[in-house]
């Protein structure tokens, strides 16, 4: 028995451990979590592998900001701290690890975690216990719309998104083809799920009593293979299209693009923001695609057409400094990487006006009455402007076009217009 | 299972889950709610593995099925939780012995393979059928549960599935498993009704994986998604039931521990622990398990049992 004994000994030792390691990383904090007298911390979920890893750039440019802003003496001589959890996309893992940012981390907010599912995933347990869940890195319509209505049962007042909603941006579509393509044959190919319902539900509502310009809709599947997007592509050229608007997500837009080029179809085509990443429409050149003249929009400025822009000049030193890492996806025209910065500018932003002693409450008060266009990461001139009626901090977008071919760029055009409800 | 675990080791178990939740943070009662949660599922598994010879790399489409068939029925019918779990156990027996039926017609690595595309299509369906499965955003129960409801649920139903499984293996039915596994021939010849068993042991394993996903889904927030039952669940419940060897509460313990904690632990490594962490950590430690532990923890403490015996 001695053995026995000798082991639970060491089980009890360990779990009393434990327990004193939790009740003093519990009372070195003062009333509000994650603020101190000389730090604050925030955090939040990404993909750095899984499916949607492409997107991975975006927290380290955030943190590379912060970092920025903490060499420069932080926020009321505090520093910020941003603890970023890898969750594959899955929200299985984005509620553990958001739980952990919460229960151990005793962060003060989440900040820009990304992805529909995984925030929809923490969207209610983060709203009941009034933490902030806010400048998340999604652009579906819920982030808006629950401030103030119930939605699954509630209002969700504590989350908020960033981006231009999906529906709102689809409408600028709608407009533009109204206005230049009168008495279009609009072909639409939409993912099958509620983000691309959202988009396709947005053209509709754009079109107005033209809806029936819409000749054919036809939606893939996440995963679905070249060959079934390029059956697809066809389908809409064969109803008789004139004008393709895709509301796909990356790998399909590049396919759906490249399928274009194959049947020698050649409409006025529409590429919705998520896909206008420039190192996305290089790859669908690189695979054959001929992309000049096809239409998107987008809102942060870009790295490589307005690089001499003060924003791009600092996003550059920035990224040098403190992710050289990312030095030559910048170079490259990654959106991701101005898209983090100017998001991690947003947080730093509302934190600098939710008073000297920051509550979670102060904080969200601040985020709700923003008005500024000082966000040097954002498209010169796009508002981020939020009040009691308007749930949406960023509600314009500017046009871009293609051109250039293979080693092309977007050009914006037409200046900032408003994608408002 | 075949002999339940000594009296001593049993209580002892349940005494150190009954103090645990007055010991540790919110955070690591969650923790190990999952563990119990992966107890159930390896538990499951090992009766269709262990027992009964025929291998599954599909479980997590019944774990699938059974989250959203909690996550459905709270959401549209407020249906209690505890109830919605017993749905998720019925159910996914019933789909279990379905997909048993193949296992009549293939063996080794073809059934692993015709289970393998269950895991691979199960977690489409919400995209397809996306109104009522909600797609791509998921489905969230009109309930959600606290750490320690999901921990008390997640271990009192361990404990029950586990005296279940005990029950059903001591006896008749549990005989004709494993006559199934040593030999097919010789069972058939001794009278055991080779399709019965087989199907019913995919039944069995199926509805406690299915019970497994009902909690899953609770774990996470109530919130049943399609990114969720990815086919690395279903390795992880194999890697689970590898880890665990055959037949030892112990074994089955060790098992669900290094599924249920292993990628919350791996995001605390240094260096590796951020991008693709859990993955190294994973397939290293399964190496490592599977070169020092070719039977699982069960063999090794067999082993010690052995040296013991004999010294």
């Amino acid at each position: 028995m001695p053995v026995n004994r000798r082991k639970l000994a060491a089980l009890l030792v360990g779990l009393l451990a434990t327990v004193v390691a939790a009740g003093t990383a519990a009372a070195s904090h003062n009333s509000t979590p994650g603020v101190s007298k000389h730090q604050i911390t925030i955090g939040g979920t990404f993909p750095f592998s899984g499916p949607a890893a492409l997107y991975k750039t975006i927290p380290v440019a955030e943190q590379a900001y912060f970092a920025y802003v903490n060499s420069r003496g932080g926020v009321f001589h505090r520093k910020i701290t941003d603890i970023t959890y890898d969750d594959q996309y899955d929200p299985s893992q984005t509620v553990p690890q958001t739980q952990k940012l919460v229960e151990q981390d005793h962060v003060f907010a989440i900040f820009g975690s990304l992805g529909t599912a995984p925030v929809l995933s923490t969207w209610k347990s983060l709203n009941k216990a009034h933490i902030p869940q806010v400048l998340v890195a999604t652009g579906d319509a819920y982030w808006g719309n629950c401030v103030h209505h119930k939605c699954q049962g509630s209002t969700k007042p504590w989350t908020m998104g960033w981006q231009p909603d999906y529906p709102g941006e689809a409408k600028l579509y709608a407009k533009y083809i109204l206005k230049h393509n009168k008495g279009a044959k609009i072909g639409v190919l939409y993912q099958n799920d509620a983000y691309g319902r959202n988009y396709l539900a947005g053209l509709k509502t754009g079109l107005g009593s033209h809806s029936n310009e819409i000749v054919d809709a036809e939606s893939y599947n996440l995963g679905d293979s070249a060959q079934v997007i390029a059956a697809h592509v066809v389908k809409l050229r064969a109803a008789g299209a004139d004008t393709f608007v895709i509301f796909a997500t990356p790998t399909a837009t590049i396919q759906s693009l490249v399928a274009r080029t194959l049947i020698g179809w050649n409409p006025l085509t529409f590429v919705n923001n998520v896909s206008n990443n420039r190192i996305f429409e290089l790859a669908a050149t690189k695979n054959g695609a001929n992309i000049d003249g096809i239409i998107s929009t987008g809102y942060v400025e870009s790295p490589t057409q307005q690089a001499n822009l003060p924003g791009m000049k600092l996003a550059k030193a920035i990224i040098h400094k403190y992710a050289p890492a990312l030095d030559q996806n910048l170079a490259a025209g990654d959106y991701n990487i101005p898209y983090g910065l100017g998001a991690a500018w947003t947080f730093v932003y509302a934190l600098k006006h939710a008073g000297k002693n920051p509550t979670r409450a102060s904080l969200m008060h601040a985020l709700r009455t923003m008005n500024t266009k000082q966000n040097p990461f954002l498209y010169p001139g796009i508002v981020l402007k939020t009040s009691k009626k308007r749930g949406f901090p960023m509600e314009q977008l500017v046009f871009d076009r293609w051109s250039g071919g293979a080693t092309g760029d977007w050009h914006a055009f037409g200046g900032v217009v408003n994608s408002g409800h | 299972m075949r002999r339940l675990p000594t009296l001593a080791s049993l209580l002892g178990v349940a005494g150190v889950l009954a103090v645990l939740p007055f010991l540790l943070s919110a955070y690591h009662v969650s923790l190990v709610a999952k563990v119990g949660i992966f107890f159930i599922g390896v538990l499951g598994l090992n009766i269709l593995t262990g027992y009964t010879g025929q291998i599954s790399i599909g479980h997590g489409a019944f774990m699938a099925i059974g989250g959203y068939t909690t996550a459905v029925l709270s959401r549209d019918h407020n249906v209690n939780l505890v109830v919605t779990m017993l749905a998720a156990f019925a159910l996914c027996f019933v789909f279990g012995v379905l997909v048993g039926l193949p296992a009549l017609r293939f063996s080794g690595v073809y059934l692993a393979l015709v289970t393998f595309a269950l895991a691979v299509s199960v977690p489409q369906l919400p995209l397809k059928w996306s109104k009522f499965l909600g797609g791509r955003d998921g489905v969230q129960t009109s309930r959600t549960v606290s750490h320690l409801w999901l921990y008390g649920a997640a271990w009192t139903t361990s404990a029950i599935l586990f005296v279940l499984a005990w029950l059903i293996l001591r006896g008749r039915i549990g005989r004709a498993f494993r006559a199934v596994r040593d030999s097919e021939i010789a069972a058939v010849a001794s009278g055991v009704e080779l399709p019965l068993y087989k199907t019913l042991a995919f039944g069995i394993s199926a509805a406690y994986a299915g019970v497994a996903g009902s909690l899953f889904v609770l774990a996470t927030n109530g919130f049943a998604a399609p990114d969720e039952f990815g086919v690395v669940l279903s390795l992880e419940l194999l890697i689970g039931a590898a880890v665990a060897g055959l037949g030892s509460l112990w074994g089955i313990l060790a098992g669900a521990a290094f599924v249920g904690l292993l990628p919350a632990v791996s995001t605390s490594v240094p260096v590796i622990g951020s991008e693709h962490g859990r993955d190294v950590v994973f397939g290293a430690a399964v190496i490592v398990v599977m070169l020092l532990l070719p039977d699982g923890f069960a063999g090794l403490l067999a082993g010690i049992r052995r040296r013991l015996a004999r010294a």
